[in-house]
């Protein structure tokens, strides 16, 4: 069947998206893949289309436990059933069970943590896996600014001679990223499919406050006067929750999210925000990846990202029905100075890298060395994976590199603060992209000729009320 | 409800014999061989493992009120006592219904079920097959999947006996206003969000860590509600394995097997490799958790019945007070009478 009859017929669309079209062509074709989808864009139609045109199953990477789950249960919904997330929550039993059953899935979401175990390995390295994706695949780039280095693993599993066609999906990635995603997925002179990052509804804001009490401050007046739903990007937990409580005291609707909630009330959240009852959520990054809401009218940063692909990559979430949309970062003279310290803080240092390999010869667990040497969760993942594969001064010296390129990406970020040029020509330009036309609402420097939008519509008031509980249980279940 | 007045509810059970940790380990349900001791010897079976996962941050908070409201002292060698304010505050306490030691956390479980069933029947009641299970756990959502198999979920009968086996149990369980409330807001249905611990606290004008525990507290006696009532078929199905099935530790449990096939405690822990003490710690649990627990094995009749008078004449469960009084006991004999022979409440 043609890839038009499978669109229509599996997923019911009659037109492809941007994009989309050409790199189903090349997946089906056999080619190695990068395809840099900005969100939104119907990245997974890249592999579930292919998928019903080739026999065979196909292997899904997956960084995050809920993001594939929600994967899982939107592609159940739409029918398919062959489908299975095997990832490190399953219990004992549920991972035979599925292991067991392995042959009667076509389509598998895996974690990578998962896929570096013996036995799982060994499994796929013999059975008819025809098509890799590996999503989220800059989270392979140490360069990128969610690198994980389970993600280095994943090219030396399938390195021999009948290795499946590999899809390397991303919203985001510059030269350095797709180097990265080359080399370490071992792609085999890959066609790479980019759409433009360029995203005309969204207009670009820088406004310099002088304190962070002027940033909250901003933000109230904001919240109060305009309209969401909106997403305010913290740099802390305690701060998601702070400012979500100062945002409660005004009456405006919102609610914090962030990886420290528990699993039942971020799903609430989640819903809620997407059900339209709450208009801003105060969030850490973690939020989100796998979201899906396209009236999303303006992004606030309070704190100023690590990275440029980063803030894109938030920044994109606004505006995918088209609809204008306004991205905002507040930044103060001290951002710079802050942002510096969670980035080194983020690295293991030399001494501390010699402590932790002294406990570890002396036989204490790495995770209690790694508090003993005081490094975090991120930096012992990282440093353990470099330990096993050179000597600790080639460790200490990659240390440093990773810190002084991470000291450019925040470089750059600033110039992108500080420039007198077009904010979105900048934007392009890092990643290898030109300005081709100009958007009426652009950006803080060369001015956003409407932004009425924003002012005419109205912020909505926090007014939601517990009902009884017999009401409830009534409107539950009837 | 909060915690430090859980806290202190503790604490006047464990009045001047234990420090102020002794509660941390309590609440958390740690299954060390002094925690499960202390639940037996002071009466505490109902306050353990309530929040296995409370910050110690939390709990100092928690300690440092009640000792800034001069409710509690620390004495010399850090054992927390009451003070005359406290004796007075524990007395206005209201009455807690926690039962812990039965569920030690799976009543998070069985909420997880229950919200999972909940959710699906009010989808499916209007036509809707497909939605986000508000449950990630895969174990939830396979247990889920093999209550509601082969059941018409399709018809309106289903979600109707649900909704008034639910109704029956909460009108029976004795919960307050608010704990409906928090129970029935934490369930979510077909276009009905849930609400979340923050959300609830600020309507119902509390603190978030007081809903929690009022709603632990509601799983509790709603669980019991279940447990006793022949006409809730579907919660009795949904709170299928809740309970602990034994109170052992799984160390334990082997241990006692290998004492069942007539090992001596020294072969016990040649063959498992652990130490002796850990192997103690074991007989102890066993001497709390079985009623036929052979005591004369370890120590005689008249020992074990002098040590207990001696325990009642001192007010105290102290070992070391104790050991004082009866040079010729070992520590590990005197844990093992207060075990077999304190069984129970006090």
């Amino acid at each position: 069947m043609d890839i038009r009859g499978i669109l229509k017929e599996k997923f019911g669309f009659d037109e492809f998206r941007p994009g989309q079209e050409d790199v189903i062509r090349d997946v089906i074709t056999g080619k190695d893949t990068i395809a840099i989808l900005p969100t939104g864009m119907g990245k997974s139609l890249c592999y579930q289309l292919p998928a019903y045109a080739m026999d065979g199953q196909v292997l899904i990477i997956s960084p995050l436990v809920s993001l594939m789950e929600d994967q899982v249960a939107a592609m159940k919904r739409q029918g398919e059933k062959r489908v299975v997330a095997l990832n490190s929550f399953l219990s004992y039993s549920e991972k035979q069970r599925i292991m067991a059953e392995m042959g009667q899935y076509k389509f598998v979401f895996i974690s990578p943590e998962m896929l570096v175990q013996k036995n799982v390995t060994s499994h796929f390295q013999t059975t008819n896996v025809t098509l890799l994706v590996v999503d989220e695949a800059h989270c392979i780039s140490q360069w990128g600014f969610d690198f994980r280095p389970d993600y280095l693993r994943i090219g030396e599993f399938f390195s021999g001679s009948n290795r499946p066609t590999v899809l390397a999906l991303t919203a985001t990635a510059d030269d350095k990223v797709i180097a990265d995603m080359t080399r370490y997925l071992q792609l085999k002179s890959p066609t790479i499919h980019r759409h433009s990052v360029d995203r005309p509804n969204i207009s670009y804001s820088m406004v310099k406050v002088n304190s962070e009490g002027e940033k909250t401050e901003w933000i109230k007046e904001r919240t109060l006067s305009t309209a969401g739903p909106g997403i305010i990007y913290v740099a802390s937990r305690k701060r998601a929750d702070e400012l979500a409580s100062i945002l409660q005291q005004q009456n405006v609707s919102s609610a914090s999210y962030h990886a420290g909630k528990e699993q039942e009330d971020r799903a609430f959240i989640q819903e809620q925000f997407i059900n339209g009852e709450i208009h801003w959520i105060c969030a850490t990054n973690a939020f989100g990846m796998g979201i899906h809401k396209d009236d999303v009218r303006q992004i606030i940063h309070e704190h100023v990202p690590q990275a440029i692909a980063g803030y894109i990559q938030e920044v994109g979430r606004a505006g995918r029905d088209g609809d204008l949309s306004a991205a905002t970062l507040l930044y103060s003279p001290d951002d710079e100075g802050r942002m510096r310290f969670i980035i080194q803080e983020n690295f293991p240092k030399e001494r501390e890298i010699r402590y932790y390999e002294r406990l570890i010869a002396e036989n204490i667990p790495s995770s209690e060395a790694a508090e003993m040497a005081s490094i975090h969760e991120t930096g012992k993942r990282v440093i353990d994976y470099y330990l096993e594969r050179m000597t600790i001064e080639e460790a200490i010296l990659l240390m440093d590199e990773l810190i002084r390129e991470k000291e450019a990406q925040l470089q750059k970020m600033l110039r992108l603060i500080y420039t007198n040029q077009c904010i979105r020509k900048e934007v392009l330009a890092c990643f290898g992209e030109n300005l081709h036309s100009k958007s009426k609402s652009c950006c803080s420097v060369c001015g956003i000729e409407d932004d009425r939008w924003l002012m005419d519509m109205k912020s909505i008031v926090y007014n939601k009320k517990c009902m009884g509980w017999q009401e409830r249980l009534i409107a539950i279940l009837g | 409800m909060n915690l430090s007045s859980i806290l202190l509810k503790v604490i006047s059970k464990l009045d001047g014999e234990r420090t102020i940790n002794a509660g941390l380990h309590l609440l958390r349900g740690k299954r060390s061989g002094q925690t499960l001791q202390d639940v037996e010897y002071y009466g505490l079976k109902a306050f353990f493992g309530i929040l296995p996962k409370l910050h110690s941050e939390q709990f100092d908070k928690a300690a440092n009120l009640l000792h800034d409201s001069g409710f509690i002292s620390i004495l010399n060698d850090s054992l927390v006592q009451l003070t005359e304010r406290g004796l007075q505050a524990v007395g206005d306490l209201p009455s807690f219904h926690f039962n812990g030691w039965d569920y030690r956390g799976s009543e998070m479980v069985f909420f997880g079920r229950l919200s999972l069933i909940v959710q699906t029947v009010s989808n499916f009641k209007v036509g809707e097959k497909s939605f986000m299970p508000i449950q990630k756990e895969q174990d939830i959502q396979t247990f889920v999947r093999k209550l509601l198999y082969n059941q018409r979920l399709d018809e309106p009968a289903f979600a109707y006996h649900l909704s008034t086996e639910l109704k029956l149990a909460l009108n029976r369980s004795e919960m307050n206003e608010s704990q409906k409330t928090i129970i029935t807001h934490r369930l979510v249905g077909h276009g009905l969000t849930g609400w979340t611990w923050n959300q609830l606290a600020n309507n119902l004008k509390l603190n978030p860590n007081a809903i929690r525990l009022l709603f632990i507290e509601s799983l509790h006696k709603l669980l019991f509600v279940i447990e006793s009532s022949a006409d809730l078929p579907i919660l009795r199905k949904t709170a299928e394995n809740i309970k602990v099935a034994t109170y052992l530790t799984d160390s334990s449990v082997k241990t006692k097997q290998l004492f069942n096939r007539g090992l001596s405690m020294e072969e016990i822990a040649i063959t498992r490799k652990l130490k002796v003490s850990t192997i103690e710690d074991h007989f102890v649990e066993m001497s709390i958790d079985d009623r036929e627990f052979p005591l004369t094995q370890f120590v005689s009749m008249e020992d074990a019945e002098a040590v207990i008078i001696k325990a009642g004449e001192m007010g105290t469960r102290r070992l070391r007070l104790l050991k004082s009084e009866f040079e010729s006991l070992s520590y590990f004999q005197i844990r093992l009478i207060l075990g077999a022979r304190t069984g129970g409440e006090t």
